[in-house]
């Protein structure tokens, strides 16, 4: 899906408004609209329960909205059920791993591949002989083409991140949502990997938008920022202005941003 | 993917089905010919089940109303009409895999023990129907004296027939496990969420391995109106429904021959058992606990992690 979305960049790539969306009586958004430009790397930042998670899941058509809309390309795909917005290039990958654990890294990133070309309906072809370049050179951007044979589940923690980042990639996203993408991290870990998407951001011109509850991790990368609390946003802006908000400054309860 | 080993192994253990497949009924009586024709029926019946557990990741208590649907379709079609032989093989194999596409609609909506429960519920309803639809089915006393050309009523060569159509059938699963359906199927039994996440429609592909899984179990129950001449309701009881489950956990669920070598191992016992004492319920069923406690991953499983050097 690597449409040549520089020329339309006056739409935004990703637009919400007025989204709402409640579990059980809770509140989890109320009233968030959002836009965000193409090329973007942007952070979404907020207590637990702020509502970062519950915006991706709408996004992506996990779930379906309460009442609001939204727009990615300007097309709406409000209430598109999961597996065709991923399809129009929306991709996530997850804080907790969420890979295959029995086929092995290089099968993981094929599978991921497969499915957004469109070939899971193939009864006869042997897969191994499907999309191998491609997977190759996602194995290799992702850092585990040394692991390309060893069964998913038994990847060490850092491993299964870059995995699931590449699981993402497969998918050939114009959009990529990652969320806490260096949780449980190591220093050095974290710079691989926010390298890794900073190059993707500026080489692929690939939208990115993370949450995260590491600041250095976000003022260190991400050129937007924005806040949300119970549902809704209360601050936008580049990370500085955000820094010196004093709502977000309470929100936080002194200063941890 | 394989290393070298494996392949040699993989091969050595094909080589020596086919040889134990094509071989003996040369040299054996009537009565073992026969035992190896079961062998290969409900092998191919376990093997499809399989697609729906192994591959897959679900259970389906109710395999035995595709195989009834089939067995029944083929001896009516034998018994109550002229139509030629060849048709009567492949009509019940769209027979059980349009009544596979109906249930399946529903089942794939669930998963776990609540698609377990609903195979099971509408493999009982095919049951009552064939029981009760006296007129049409023969009810209770099931259909006798099925008529199969000429040559089959040899069972010498009822046993080839049936190993040439099992061996096809067997290629054709082998395919497509192999095939990037095959994987989305892992795929979806790993984590069918993700799977949701990166563009398939999960749903849809399941219902296609069920409709897959029972065109399979329809063709097992063809083969067996054929070879036993006689079909009854139990075909698509609950019991029987438990027949390729177990023989899969025997064999082992990870290995695409794996509910092949379960039937061998079963259906011997079967055999060897029933002459003896009625009490073959008590007999499977401590081999099944003591394969689950002692030999998970089944006979093929357990040999494998013996060979392999880990």
């Amino acid at each position: 899906m690597e449409t040549p979305y520089k020329e339309m960049a006056s739409v935004p790539i990703l637009e919400v408004r007025e989204l709402k969306k409640s579990f059980n009586g809770f509140e989890a958004i109320s009233n968030l609209s959002y836009k965000l430009d193409p090329g973007e790397l942007s952070a979404i930042i907020g207590p637990n329960g702020a509502g970062k998670t519950t915006l991706f899941n709408l996004v992506t058509g996990f779930h379906k909205v309460d009442s609001g809309t939204i727009f990615f390309k300007g097309k709406d795909i409000t209430g598109l059920p999961l597996h065709v917005i991923s399809r129009l290039g929306i991709a996530r990958a997850f804080q907790v791993s969420n890979i295959y654990p029995t086929l092995t890294t290089y099968e993981n990133v094929r599978q991921a591949i497969i499915s957004q070309q469109g070939k899971t309906l193939n009864f006869y072809t042997p897969a191994s002989r499907l999309a191998i370049s491609q997977t190759v050179e996602i194995l290799e951007s992702c850092g585990v083409a040394a692991q390309a044979n060893v069964l998913a589940g038994r990847l060490s923690q850092g491993d299964k991140k870059r995995l699931e980042l590449a699981i993402a990639l497969g998918t050939k996203p114009d959009l990529l949502l990652l969320d806490e993408p260096t949780a449980g991290m190591s220093g050095e870990e974290t710079k691989e990997i926010m390298e890794l998407v900073q190059r993707l951001n500026q080489e692929k011109y690939l939208t990115i938008l993370f949450t995260e509850h590491d600041m250095s991790v976000v003022f260190g990368y991400a050129r937007r920022l924005t806040v949300l609390h119970q549902g809704t946003m209360i601050a936008d802006g580049t990370p500085e202005e955000v820094r010196i908000n004093e709502r977000v400054q309470t929100v936080y309860l002194g200063g941890e941003v | 993917m394989e290393d070298k080993a494996r392949t040699l192994r993989s091969r050595w253990w094909l080589s020596l089905i086919i040889a134990l497949s094509i071989v003996p009924p040369m040299v054996i009586g009537s009565f073992w010919i026969q035992v190896l024709t079961e062998i290969l029926i409900l092998g191919m019946f376990a093997i499809s089940f399989n697609l729906i557990f192994g591959l897959m990741g679900q259970i389906s208590f109710g395999q035995g109303a595709y195989y009834a649907l089939g067995a029944y379709t083929t001896a009516l079609m034998l018994t109550k009409t002229s139509m030629a032989f060849p048709l009567c093989m492949v009509a019940p194999i769209v027979v059980s895999g349009i009544c596979a596409l109906i249930f399946g609609f529903f089942i794939v909506r669930l998963t776990g023990i609540y698609f377990a429960i609903l195979s099971l519920a509408f493999a009982q309803l095919v049951h009552s129907v064939i029981f009760q639809w006296y007129d049409f089915t023969g009810g209770d006393n099931g259909i006798q004296g099925i008529p199969s050309p000429i040559l089959l009523k040899n069972p010498f060569w009822n046993y080839y027939f049936t190993l040439v159509i099992v061996s096809a059938a067997l290629i054709v699963m082998w395919f497509i496990t192999k095939s990037s359906f095959g994987y989305t199927m892992r795929a979806i039994r790993d984590n069918s969420n993700r799977t949701g996440f990166v563009g398939v429609n999960v749903r849809k592909h399941m219902l296609i391995n069920f409709a897959i899984a029972g065109m399979f179990a329809g063709l097992g129950g063809s083969l067996w109106a054929v070879f036993n001449h006689s079909v009854s309701p139990d075909l698509a009881n609950w019991t029987h429904s438990g027949v390729p489950i177990f023989m899969t956990i025997i064999g082992g669920p990870s290995y695409f021959l794996g509910p092949l070598v379960g039937s061998i191992i079963y259906t011997l016992l079967f055999v060897f058992v029933t002459p003896f004492t009625e009490y073959w319920p008590l007999i499977i069923g401590t081999l099944i606990i003591f394969i689950v406690l002692f030999f998970s991953g089944g006979i093929v499983g357990t040999l494998e992690l013996k060979i392999r050097p880990e």
